[in-house]
């Protein structure tokens, strides 16, 4: 047997060893191959496809390929970790220092070209279903047909035999041989409890608070000049948490013998407080990595839903045409013919409506404002189901958009409540309440009054037209059909509300696909990292159980330990996440004045939902792992 | 006590192998029983049995009248827990607690106050001659101290009985010595029956009986009369004649 041979034929027989590196590598790959992909496909490089998108996702690329060399050599050192043992008996054999290292680099390379064809042949068999999400987010006219990715599985083959080059080489250069009989008792030697400062507990706790209350205090524009500050308090304050104030607050348990000799927490407690010092750094790295996975794809949803929001709420119809101001009686009959025949055209049964809108200077403060008549908004209302508005002779109703306005704090329609409308014959109409409503495609607050006193109003300080038009049962599709006509015909003077969103989500897609992606990346591998450190103490859990079971344990008694165990393990970082992640989210909803609460909540709530699968998941098999050693 | 009838082990597997053949035994409350027999002779799987970490593939163990085996998973763990003790070769201590922690586990498992733990364990620990490692943590203590620590784990919910698997395997004489008066004193004062495997003759002769085993069956047994010397004498004889390799008996003499 060569050195070679051995080298290799230890990680081909010790599979179950190697598969938690060779998996979380593969998976790697895989995720920087379906971007590939995704960035090298013909519909890109070709087509009239943004230059911002392009260099955006050569910008995403980057970054995954950065964070995959910081992973990938994570999980390596993670791995070596547990190995001490082995280049202990290996160094007392009398394997040389060069040896070890050349072992480690051999058998990197083996893993690491092994993980990278896996990847790329797991990524193919995704390929399609990751085409066909990109399709739906990004609104790309051309399909994203499948193509073989002749150029993604290059680049993808390149970079990563590149990069697991460079880690077997600063893997094997930083691979200290420790003293001989540290190596050999490896597993068994203690690191201690680790130490916590009642200082930096307090000084954690207060950064924390200090952080998360400017953050959610500040409003407006101070919350761009509060937040790398903010970030960085609350960085270091999460860092503090875990290292100190968590260690804090379990040696405090633990001196409390009523609840640390209480049945099965003896065992948690101790446990915990042992593995603290390794805990802290991976729940830190957790956290932080969540933290900005749940902001990232919570500020671009945020983003998306201001921009879209304000234009659905603006008008209830499907088709809004307001002509020019100087357009002629015959020009604003020719388009809405011309709407008529494009909706004709199209197959959309449509209903309209027309209505002449006044403008009326009334005093100082409202110098242009429109009025209505009852009747006109009733046939508006009429249309699209909504309540009808009437008012009494002398009475006038408000009616304001709040929905489609993003500030709050616009009062126009209190200042409206407080006029008068003088008639000709000197009697005042007296505004009665105020309403919300888009019965109407109007944008700013008017007054509805009733018809038979609407001829006494004064002399209009200019006349429009408006018109709308409500289709019955039409298709998304159809319409935005009708919206990209309209735009080319008659542009800017008649909108289709869905193609107008239609055309948002297409600027935003990508953005909003690219950073989903990233989020969606940081989480797993933070996922994959509280799996990482589960893992490498399993071999001594079991050895733990089977002592205890020895004794006697019930399974219900193992099952409540490990529970509690692995929950406390993926639960804590996570719970600090999002935490962290609803005050940023606060934060931007300050930033732009804007509710993000349900936003917020969907981002978060999913996250929670997709963590709570992924612990359901784990427990299990690590239930099963350690009840199989103890039968 | 402890009743075994007619107990039989086969051990499934491409080639079947008999580990034990129809063993009869008995242990009377307060008996003190050591089994010796060479390697591979089936002491370890005879124990695993006992304590109900293996089943029998045939016959009949009954503990107090009752069989453990025929107890569900549960109610097993909880029988263990209760009735039965154990020690180890090698200690089998926890090592993310404390000496105290370790001694007082099985009555935490069981949820017994506070106070109580306490008290125990302080009596305990007396007795043992602990007292002044029960803050330590198990990798700053001798193996001596480690089985004594063990022992008092073993000890601490008084059971019924004490089951030991060459509790002196890893000591040295002095140790091994110190241990094996601790167990005797625990079986007289306790009244707990106590059954060990081992391989070492010195520890055996502190036993009331010792039991042969060769091949997975009995192969005989002695009593010890007046003086432990001459019970030791009489071990080292019987092993001779047993035959065996050399190895497995120590060749000091007293």
């Amino acid at each position: 047997m060569t050195f070679r041979q051995f080298a290799f034929n230890n990680v081909l027989r010790n599979k179950r060893l190697y598969i938690a590196y060779f998996l979380s590598s593969m998976f790697t790959v895989m995720v920087f191959f379906t971007f590939a992909i995704f960035a090298f496909h013909p519909a890109f490089s070709g087509g009239d496809i943004n230059r911002n998108i392009i260099f955006g996702m050569a910008v995403a690329g980057g970054i995954i390929y950065v964070f995959s060399f910081f992973f990938v050599l994570y999980s390596m050192s993670s791995f070596l970790q547990s190995r001490k043992k082995e280049f202990g008996l290996l160094i007392m054999m009398g394997a040389s220092d060069r040896q070890i290292r050349l072992m480690v680099f051999l058998e990197n390379i083996l893993i690491g070209f092994c993980a990278t064809v896996g990847g790329i042949l797991g990524g193919l068999i995704f390929a399609k279903f990751i085409l066909l999400i990109a399709e739906n987010v990004l609104i790309i006219e051309e399909s994203l047909h499948f193509y073989f990715p002749a150029m993604a599985i290059a680049v993808t083959f390149g970079s990563f035999l590149v990069l697991f080059f460079l880690i077997s080489i600063f893997v094997s250069f930083i691979l200290r041989t420790n003293k001989l009989t540290d190596l050999i008792k490896g597993d068994k030697k203690s690191k201690g409890e680790p130490k916590a400062s009642v200082f930096l507990s307090i000084i954690a706790a207060i950064l924390l608070i200090a952080g998360y209350v400017t953050a959610v205090l500040v409003k407006g524009i101070f919350v761009v000049y509060a937040m790398i500050p903010v970030i960085l308090v609350v960085v270091i304050g999460t860092y503090l948490l875990f290292t100190q104030l968590s260690v804090f607050i379990i040696r405090l348990l633990k001196k409390n013998k009523s609840i640390f000799w209480k049945k099965t927490n003896m065992l948690l407690f101790s446990d915990l407080s042992f593995r603290m010092k390794d805990n802290a750094r991976t729940f830190f790295l957790v956290a932080i990595i969540s933290t900005v996975a749940f902001s990232a794809i919570g500020s671009l949803y945020g983003f998306q839903s201001i921009l879209t929001k304000d234009v659905k709420n603006s008008t209830l119809y499907d088709v809004t045409y307001s002509p020019w101001g100087d357009d002629t009686k015959e020009v604003i009959q020719q388009d809405i013919q011309k709407i008529n025949a494009i909706l004709e055209e199209d197959n959309i049964e449509a209903v309209s409506e027309t209505m002449d809108e006044e403008i009326f200077n009334i005093s100082e403060q409202i110098s242009s404002v429109q009025i209505v008549k009852a009747s006109d908004y009733n046939r508006f209302a009429a249309l699209t189901g909504k309540e009808e508005l009437h008012p009494a002779e002398m009475e006038a109703i408000v009616v304001g958009q709040s929905e489609a306005i993003l500030t709050e704090d616009t009062k126009v329609d209190e200042m409206m409540m407080q006029e008068e409308i003088q008639i000709r014959d000197g009697r005042e109409i007296i505004p009665s309440s105020i309403i919300q409503s888009a019965v109407l495609d109007i944008y700013n607050p008017y007054y509805v009054v009733n018809d038979s006193i609407y001829g006494q109003l004064g002399e209009p300080v200019r006349s429009d037209v408006s018109a709308v038009w409500a289709a019955k049962d039409a298709q998304e599709e159809q319409i935005i059909e009708v919206g990209r006509k309209l735009n080319e015909q008659l542009e800017h003077k008649a909108y289709s509300i869905d193609y107008s969103i239609y055309e948002i989500n297409k600027t935003f897609g990508p953005i909003l696909f690219i950073g989903l992606f990233i989020g969606i990346v940081f989480f797993v591998s933070a996922g994959s990292f509280l799996y990482f450190r589960l893992f490498t103490d399993l071999d001594e859990e079991k050895r733990k159980f089977k002592a205890i079971a020895k004794i006697g344990l019930t399974q219900k008694e193992l099952k409540k330990v490990v529970n509690r165990q692995v929950a406390l393990l993926f639960f804590s970082p996570i719970v600090v996440a999002l935490v962290h992640g609803a005050v940023a989210l606060t934060a931007l909803s300050h930033l732009f004045n804007y509710n993000l609460t349900t936003e917020s909540a969907l981002v978060l709530g999913s996250f929670t939902v997709i963590q709570v699968i992924y612990f359901l998941i784990v427990r299990f098999i690590y239930v099963r792992q350690v009840r199989r050693t103890i039968l | 006590m402890l009743k075994l009838t007619n107990l039989g082990k086969v051990y499934e597997g491409k080639v079947a192998y008999r580990a034990l053949t129809d063993i009869n035994l008995e242990i009377d409350k307060g008996e003190f029983v050591a089994i010796m027999g060479p390697s591979g002779s089936g002491k370890t799987t005879l124990l695993n049995i006992i304590s109900t970490n293996d089943s029998p593939t045939t016959g009949n163990l009954e503990i107090e009248g009752k069989n453990p085996h025929r107890l569900k998973k549960n109610a097993l763990a909880k029988f263990r827990r209760n009735e039965l003790g154990f020690i180890f070769q090698d200690f089998n201590l926890l090592h993310t607690l404390t000496v105290e922690e370790n001694i007082v586990l099985p009555l935490t498992l069981d949820g017994a106050s506070v106070n109580e733990m306490k008290e125990k364990a302080g009596k305990m620990a007396e007795s043992l001659g602990i007292t002044p490692i029960m803050n330590k943590r198990t990798y700053e203590i001798s193996g001596g101290q480690a089985q004594r620590v063990a022992i008092a784990r073993a000890m601490i919910h008084q059971p019924k009985l004490l089951l030991a698997d060459e509790p002196t395997g890893n000591l040295d004489s002095k140790a091994a010595k110190d241990v094996m008066n601790m167990l005797g004193n625990i079986n007289k004062k306790e009244e707990t029956s106590l059954l060990m495997v081992t391989h070492d003759p010195q520890a055996a002769s502190y036993s009331d009986r010792v039991i042969f085993i060769r091949d997975g069956k009995l192969h005989s047994e002695i009593h010890r009369g007046e003086s432990r010397q001459a019970f030791f004498q009489k071990i080292i004889d019987m092993l001779s004649l047993m035959g065996g390799n050399d190895h497995d008996f120590s060749s000091v003499r007293i």
